[in-house]
């Protein structure tokens, strides 16, 4: 059901999802949005995948919490001590909010990139004025992995079959080095050819004004989904002025 | 005498989508043609014999030993197998070098290599380009030195994999020629192919695959005398057997000569 959703529905998602926390000022909203963002990444059924990602800034936030615990400027109030380090509380919030900023933003993110289809998030760039011939080079370097994976495959396949060791130890795989990466980097440079003149005589490079194949398709999802973020925004902003004329 | 024998074989790539189910055939010194519909299985089936891909379920015997226990590299000097696209295995800058690779991997010396390689090289009628780069070569005589490629490994059994593919009459002639060469010299020659003219001259068995099942195994001619089951295969017999079909000739013909041969001694009329 996610992955239905208009790619734009889930820009505008990650507008809403930073821009109001910043608005409100308060890291419950932060926390709120990222647990928004959980909840949409389960029902697309890919939290999993941000594991990896959330692994490696965690490590990074880590660090970020035991320095500005320590040597925070308005460091005043103890927190706990471990042996002779003291960490203070001021320094551990404001890590807190760093934390959780970064988090909010690589949850918002994760939505758009786990649950679109590369080349619908292209379009949808194309759509919004990113050069075709730009949207192409990206889309072609999502296309290009699996598709040298597979050529590499087939590779492998032909030398083993006439009698080249590939597993085993390091000689080995070095020598089995230059018949796997010759043909690899031969068909590439083919196909890059072939691929140029196909791509012209479709009139790639014409200056004519391009339609689209696909028109983004909203559906009725997307007006509530939509509805909902900018109402959020808009009550931020409200919020926002509201102390302001206090 | 080379044999390949195959037991209640199994395959699939992934869980959900079995492609082989249940092959049982024994392979023999006769020439034999593999056809079937695209995806049918075919590639699969002589690259499992290869070892290049491990059955499920069930063996291949090559000469009565189990090849579950052999490695890929030590498979190699008894099955050749000639891709489809040569380009997935061309990387000398000289067409020699290029072919002496296999010979050289499977642990002839250079001299013997070499030997080897010339002979191939001649047999696919490319002696006088050694020297030349395979790049500036077409396709179809890229397509050549892959096969010589093989063939100078010198394997009892050589497999092609759509070797017509990219061929004029010429390339085609002469790859009718190599088969029968290897069959001479006692090789087994198997071929995977959808040229139903090339299989009626070339080969005497036939094995039709269908939805990774055998569905006809024989002689080529009773093979494609079988015209409901190779519809059922999406398969049509040589174009000279249509002729006879479609003309209401009792008597089925699969070459050329043959048909001309037999309408000459009786005349159109009386068949
Ligand atoms: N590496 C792979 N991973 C997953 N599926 C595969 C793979 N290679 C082939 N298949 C699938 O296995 C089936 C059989 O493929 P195979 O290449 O053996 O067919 P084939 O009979 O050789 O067809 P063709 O006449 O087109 O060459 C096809 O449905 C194909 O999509
Ligand atoms: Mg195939």
């Amino acid at each position: 059901m996610i992955h239905k959703l208009d790619p734009n529905s889930k820009i505008i998602y990650i507008f809403v999802a930073n821009i109001a926390p910043a608005l409100i000022g308060a890291r419950m909203a932060t926390a709120s949005f990222i647990l928004i963002s959980i909840v949409i990444l389960t029902i697309g059924k890919v939290l999993h995948k941000t594991a990896p990602m959330l692994e490696f800034s965690g490590l990074i936030l880590l660090t970020v919490a035991i320095i500005q615990g320590i040597f925070h400027q308005g460091n005043t109030t103890v927190a706990f001590a471990l042996g002779s380090v003291v960490f203070y509380k001021e320094g551990l919030m404001f890590a807190l909010g760093i934390a959780l900023n970064v988090i909010n933003i690589l949850m918002s993110f994760s939505i758009l990139v786990l649950t679109t289809k590369p080349s619908d998030m292209v379009e949808t760039f194309v759509h919004m004025g990113l050069s075709p011939r730009l949207g192409y080079v990206m889309s072609s370097v999502f296309q290009i992995i699996p598709q040298m994976t597979k050529t590499m495959a087939t590779i492998t396949d032909a030398q083993r079959s006439r009698g080249m060791e590939t597993e085993g130890k390091l000689k080995t795989r070095i020598k089995a080095f230059f018949p796997l990466i010759s043909p690899v980097v031969m068909n590439s440079l083919i196909s890059t050819k072939e691929r140029a003149i196909a791509l012209e005589v479709r009139g790639f490079g014409s200056k004519q004004k391009k339609t689209f194949l696909n028109d983004l398709q909203k559906t009725r999802y997307d007006d509530i989904f939509r509805f909902v973020l900018i109402l959020i925004l808009i009550l931020s902003i409200f919020w926002r002025v509201l102390i302001w004329l206090k | 005498m080379t044999r390949i024998e195959v037991q209640e074989m199994h395959f699939s790539y992934t869980e959900q989508e079995p492609i082989l189910k249940g092959i049982n055939i024994t392979l023999d010194e006769r020439s034999t043609a593999i056809i079937g519909q695209n995806g049918a299985g075919k590639t699969t089936f002589v690259k499992l014999l290869k070892g290049l891909l491990r059955p499920m379920q069930g063996k291949i015997l090559f000469d009565g030993k189990d090849i579950a226990c052999m490695t890929v590299a030590q498979i190699a000097k008894h099955i050749g197998l000639v891709f489809q696209n040569p380009n997935d295995q061309i990387f000398k800058n000289n067409i020699l070098d290029e072919v002496m690779f296999g010979p050289i991997n499977i642990g002839m010396d250079e001299q013997e290599a070499k030997r080897h390689s010339q002979n191939a090289l001649a047999m696919v009628g490319l002696s006088d380009c050694e020297d030349k780069n395979p790049y500036d070569m077409g396709l179809s005589e890229r397509k050549l030195i892959a096969i010589a490629s093989v063939l100078a490994m010198d394997t009892d059994v050589v497999i092609f994999d759509e070797p017509t593919i990219a061929q004029d009459y010429r390339g085609i002639e002469k790859i009718k020629k190599i088969i029968r060469t290897l069959k001479a010299e006692g090789k087994m020659v198997l071929t995977i192919t959808h040229d139903m003219d090339f299989v009626a001259d070339c080969f005497e068995r036939t094995i039709v695959f269908a939805k990774g099942k055998i569905l006809l195994d024989g002689q080529t001619d009773k093979v494609f005398s079988k015209k409901e089951e190779l519809s059922q295969a999406y398969l049509e017999p040589p174009h000279v057997t249509q002729l006879c079909n479609s003309l209401g000739y009792d008597k089925v013909f699969l070459r050329v000569e043959d048909f001309v041969s037999y309408v000459k001694s009786k005349g159109i009329e009386n068949k």
